[in-house]
């Protein structure tokens, strides 16, 4: 009999850095793998049916590994040799719903999910995700992730009432929630003005309103629900999943109108019976690559009313809803592992782990991913413990 | 991936291919893939809306683009809609299809597009391949997925002459095959009494590895729709379901190999299919099976792999090449398309053998279809430093 | 002579020389021997050196010293030349064959550029039609000449393009009086204005004379837009992109990574050991796959070893370090090397120049590199035990 639903029942990050030059990329997901092993006591699996790991989904990208098979690395950290493993090519958060599947599937009842990624490893992480985009047109034209974000800046920015003060508060915010938060990079307070006199990189973003250069990985050990109790007291539970792909094309779409988000939020909440997202969730965690996609995906998830994203910054709308207790992407999480480190966050909270961050009560949060630039392909996670009453 | 009863039945309902060529300067990537989108949804009658979610695979470093399935959102057809993006190596297509059985047993999604590729053409891909080893030590050292080792150790368990003639023997069925499959990328029209002239003087690439065992560089799409059973039912006449799959890696080296030989590691050809043969109770396999589509990187593994996914043992599998048993007509017929060493598009390719296997069941393999009741096949991918994937097909939902 | 595709074997070879390259044979020192059998056959002997190339037709069999031959049927070698049939296709299905250093074979496309056979239709007469069109009185002032054309052989004929008060006529015949005149065959002419064959080669080979004043003659090429042949104005614009991606990497070594670098160094090999399983690993990973753990101890193992498999490699692929293909054929060697045990081997390459010698069960040894820097070849090769 198949698991009707899915829990996640560990999780470990590396604390994120500007360089992990220091490690290989193996080392870097043995040691999230090693912790989760230590946390539930799971083992792998060494014949068939012995109830160990025989199924691993990882998390990372041939261009930024410089590795074609960039998996096909790690085989032997997350102890993939004898056994199946899955790279999901995309924002991490995608791994867990894939994972899941696989569980309410049948075919498996256990998965050891491990991201990783190293900006620090390229030249330029810009350089990387140039190579995103088609080698006739866009590519030479020279947009990256950050610049044709900048272009969606300003698009949203003019439509939802956002100021450059207002980013201002985003990051000052983050950075003061990421001091309390061991695994983030970015934990150096800034103030106010130290924001809005840092150099425009891309007009209206500045320096400071992009996430820093990150290093990092995750693991988590997902299970089906008659087996979640043989590995914690503490299951989060994955109760609802959505992504949504947009066009191509800048000029295609409105940048400004969040329809992939609001459409992968809509799956989600259809899943999880979410019918009121500004009520039903305790805090949420938003992929907050630069600072203006903190009110922007705010809008998209339905934690603040559309085109309101300014004034639901000054009604003190990121404390009410307790938006991005970890700081968010802005304190520094590779690209690949953004998504996914939001729901790490939401895991730990939800498990009451969160420390001097922890957001009292939490029982059901949800997160976004997002794959591409300009949130081309978002994805939403909800997910809730024992205490949300199912 | 591993192992128990399902949540629900999955059918491929529609497939799709490009013709496989060593050159598609005619179209762009997006186009190229959208090609065999619309094939699929054609043979499904369906449209992109009636699809809940999207899947895409290759590998990035043959093409160099980052993410690819961003661009080629303009040839998925995945607009606003759900998508996965998945990428294992060779075995990319077949995990995609895997993966795609997950997600729909699941019952996430109930109609599931998936689309593997590739534009060999638009890199080089012996160094894409290269590519792969670890920089510090492989990369200087490795040559893509050219290896003599398997040819090697035919000869030294069968010696020079049996094993040189059963490998070109091998190749001149694969080509027999592809000549009569409109898509395959190349066919040489060779005939066996150029097998001895062939095994001197084709040129040889490493070690016992001659050209004519290697596959080829193709540049193709391969797309497949996925259904959960009520909607297979209602919406397709010939539902092909999915019945198991196992997927088997290994650590990241090439390079064990040890003077004593009866040490070697058994490879993971013949682990997946023990487990996945056992947890269906098939005991001979060679018998149930109706048709193999094969992912053959060379002639020499294609011929080699016979005993070791069928768990044969001795020189079972080199008679059946022998005896030509491996012949569309043959008692166990093996890669009617003409297999990987015909046509091979990376990302496409384990799909391809899913997706072949898929059309000898419904009978639709047109010149290259296997004659009588086909009921069972099996399909696998190759991948990695030599991962396993087997996918299990049957026409009647009538398994325990 | 033997015509396949509409080419004969002899217009490949004729215009080798002047579709040569240079950018793309820098360096090269190679002499190619062309073996062609059939009908239109025969022997060709191309010598590139010092950024030039030579082709020469053999009247013998001797070819003498080459680095790489060619041999195929007349049909295969023009249909590839001409790009109606798949070299790649007929080098693996034995049509065409090659020997020697093959790696030469694969640099040919980037020494020369394609064949292009003369378009069928086009004629000498169609495109001196065009001639009134394409005059650009803008560059002609008011230049008073007569350009003669005397064209020989198939298609060929006679005309004077008479060129006064910014305007040009054609007539048929050749005036008396001529300012210039032009003389080739019909065929090379239509080569040259087609842009297949070069001016200064062609009047270098004495294929294309120019008689009257020089000076007048320099101007031609200005008075006369460039001819279009009129296929190539329809049909679809397919371009390829060509592009080198180049993105630098910083590669971390990890501790286990960097110690064993560090050893080769010293003139050390080491191994990790498994505290589980107790394998060792050449060269040391962070995690034992088998067991799933961490395996920090080192030992020494080597530096002696023996020869497992060894990976005789004749394919000619890129060195991904340079990019330069690299020179074959080559040996990689599996090697067991003392104090391991079973699968416990590593990779690396061999002497090259005692290649043919080495087999399985050698024992072999490392050369050091002089000067070591921490990285794989600080072993240059392994070379036997004697």
């Amino acid at each position: 009999m198949s698991a009707k639903r899915a829990a996640i029942c560990a999780v470990a990050q590396l604390p994120f850095e500007k360089a992990i030059w220091h490690k290989r990329i193996q080392e870097m997901c043995f040691d999230v793998v090693e912790p989760v092993l230590e946390q539930t006591g799971v083992k792998f699996c060494k014949k068939p049916g012995d109830g160990g790991i025989r199924s691993i989904v990882t998390v990372s990208d041939d261009v930024f590994d410089a590795r074609t098979i960039s998996n096909n690395a790690i085989q032997d950290a997350v102890g993939a040799h004898n056994r199946g493993e899955d790279k999901v090519a995309m924002d991490g958060i995608n791994a867990i719903a894939y994972a899941v599947s696989c569980i309410l599937s049948g075919h498996d009842d256990l998965i050891l999910l491990v991201g990783h990624c190293k900006e620090s490893q390229a030249e330029s992480r810009n350089m990387c995700t140039n190579l995103a985009f088609d080698p006739f047109y866009l590519r030479p034209l020279g947009l990256d992730f950050e610049t044709l974000n900048a272009l969606q800046a300003r698009d949203y920015m003019a439509k939802s009432g956002v100021t450059d003060e207002h980013l201002a508060k985003v990051v000052v915010r983050s950075r003061r929630n990421a001091a309390k938060n061991p695994v983030a990079n970015a934990r150096d307070e800034v103030t106010m003005e130290e924001v809005m006199n840092s150099p425009m990189a891309y007009d209206p973003l500045r320096e400071l309103h992009i996430y820093p250069q990150s290093d990092g990985a995750i693991a988590m050990l997902i299970a089906g629900e008659d087996r979640v109790k043989e590995f914690t007291g503490k299951p989060v539970w994955v109760s609802g999943f959505g992504n949504c792909m947009d066009s191509y094309f800048p000029g295609d779409k409105d940048l400004a109108s969040n329809f992939p988000l609001k459409k992968a939020a809509k799956l989600a909440y259809r899943m999880a019976g979410v019918t009121d997202p500004a009520k039903e969730f305790d805090f949420a965690e938003l992929n907050d690559a630069a600072a203006y996609q903190l009110p922007m995906w705010a809008e998209g998830v339905g934690l603040c009313a559309d085109g309101a994203g300014g004034e639901w910054i000054d009604g003190g709308g990121m404390e009410k809803m307790n938006v991005n207790p970890s700081g968010g992407m802005l304190a520094g999480n590779p690209i690949m592992l953004g998504g996914l480190a939001r729901a790490a966050e939401l895991v730990i909270q939800l498990r009451g782990d969160a420390g001097e961050r922890q957001v009292a009560g939490a029982r059901r949060g949800v997160a976004n991913g997002t794959t591409g630039a300009a949130g081309q392909l978002q994805s939403v996670l909800v997910l809730e413990n024992d205490r949300a009453g199912r | 991936m591993a192992a128990n009863k399902k949540n629900r039945n999955v059918a491929i309902i529609g497939i799709g291919q490009t013709q496989y060529s060593s050159h598609r300067e005619d179209v762009n990537q997006p186009e190229m893939i959208n090609e065999a989108v619309k094939l699929a949804l054609q043979d499904a009658n369906l449209t992109k809306d009636d699809i809940d979610c999207f899947m895409h695979g290759n590998m990035e470093l043959f093409e160099m683009v980052h993410q690819p399935d961003l661009w080629h959102v303009l040839g998925t057809g995945a607009y606003g809609c759900s998508e996965f993006r998945l990428t294992t190596g060779g075995t990319t297509g077949i995990t995609l299809v895997c993966a795609a059985d997950n997600l729909v047993a699941s019952g996430m999604y109930d109609i599931v597009l998936a689309v593997g590729f590739e534009k060999l053409q638009e890199g080089h891909t012996t160094g894409g391949i290269t590519n792969m080893a670890d920089p510090l030590w492989g990369r200087m050292l490795q040559t893509g997925a050219l290896t003599g080792t398997c040819a090697a150790d035919v000869i030294n368990e069968f010696g020079e002459d049996r094993a040189r003639r059963a490998a070109m023997k091998h190749r001149i069925i694969m080509d027999q095959h592809a000549s009569r499959n409109p898509n395959s990328h190349r066919s040489f029209g060779l005939e066996m009494d150029q097998l001895e002239d062939l095994m001197e003087n084709s040129p040889r690439l490493v070690g016992d590895l001659r050209l004519i065992h290697m596959c080829s560089q193709s540049d193709g799409a391969c797309a497949l729709i996925f259904a959960c059973e009520k909607k297979a039912k209602e919406l397709s006449d010939k539902p092909v379901w999915i019945r198991d799959h196992v997927t088997t890696h290994r650590e990241e080296t090439l390079w064990m190999y040890p003077l004593d030989l009866s040490q070697k590691e058994e490879p993971t050809h013949r682990k997946a299919p023990r487990e996945l043969f056992e947890r269906n109770g098939i005991d001979k396999p060679v018998e149930y099976f109706d048709v193999f589509e094969m992912y053959d990187p060379s002639s020499w593994w294609g011929m080699d792999w016979i005993r070791e996914f069928f768990l044969l043992e001795g020189d079972e599998h080199i008679r059946m090449v022998e005896n030509e048993d491996i012949r569309i007509e043959g008692k166990m017929p093996i890669c009617p398309s003409g297999g990987v060493v015909s046509a091979n598009p990376i990302g496409a390719t384990a799909m391809v053998r899913v997706a072949e296997a898929a059309l000898q069941i419904r009978g639709d393999a047109g010149g290259h279809q296997v004659p009588g009741d086909v009921n069972h096949a099996l399909a696998s991918g190759f991948g990695g430093t030599l991962w396993t994937i087997l996918v299990m097909l049957e026409k009647e939902l009538d398994w325990e | 002579m033997a015509e396949y595709f509409g080419t004969t074997v002899e217009d490949i070879f004729r215009t080798q020389d002047s579709r040569f390259r240079p950018e793309g044979a820098e360096g090269v020192d190679v002499v190619v021997a062309y073996n062609i059998s059939g009908a239109g056959g025969g022997r060709w002997k191309l010598t590139v050196k010092d950024g030039a190339s030579k082709t020469e037709k053999l009247k013998d069999d001797d070819f003498g010293g080459f680095t790489a031959k060619m041999s195929a049927d007349a049909e295969t070698f023009v249909g590839v030349a001409v790009g109606q049939l798949d070299g790649a296709a007929m080098f693996t299905s034995g049509k065409l064959k090659g020997e020697g250093d093959m790696s030469v074979l694969m640099k040919l496309p980037m020494m020369f550029t394609k064949y292009m056979p003369p378009k069928k239709g086009i004629t000498a007469a169609d495109i001196l039609a065009t001639a009134v069109e394409r005059f650009r009185p803008d560059m002609a002032g008011d230049l008073d000449i007569t350009v003669g054309y005397k064209l020989s052989g198939e298609g060929g004929g006679e005309w004077t393009a008479v060129i006064k008060d910014g305007k040009c006529a054609l007539e048929e015949g050749l005036r008396d009086g001529l300012t210039v005149t032009n003389i080739a065959s019909a065929s090379d002419y239509v080569d040259l204005m087609l842009g297949k064959l070069d001016p200064l080669v062609a009047i270098g080979a004495g294929r294309l004379q120019l008689k009257g004043d020089m000076e007048t003659a320099q101007k031609l090429p200005k008075l006369f837009s460039k001819f279009i042949p009129p296929e190539a104005s329809s049909g679809p614009e397919l371009i390829v992109l060509k592009k080198t991606i180049s993105v630098d990497m910083k590669y971390s070594t990890g501790r286990m990574m960097g110690k064993f670098l560090k050893g080769l160094k010293e003139k050390k090999i080491l191994a990790n050991k498994c505290p589980e399983c107790g394998r060792r690993q050449v060269p040391p990973r962070e995690i034992c796959a088998a067991c799933v753990c961490r395996a920090e101890e080192f030992v020494e193992v080597g530096p002696e070893g023996v020869i497992t498999m060894i990976e005789y490699v004749y394919y000619a692929s890129p060195d991904p370090l340079t990019g330069e293909t690299r020179e074959t054929p080559y040996g990689v060697a599996i090697i067991l090397l003392d104090g391991c045990e079973g699968n416990e081997t590593m990779w690396h390459l061999l002497k090259s120049d005692e290649l043919d010698s080495f087999k399985r069960g050698d024992r072999i040894r490392p050369v050091w590199a002089e000067e070591r820097t921490g990285n794989l070849f600080d072993i240059k090769y392994f070379e036997k035990v004697r």
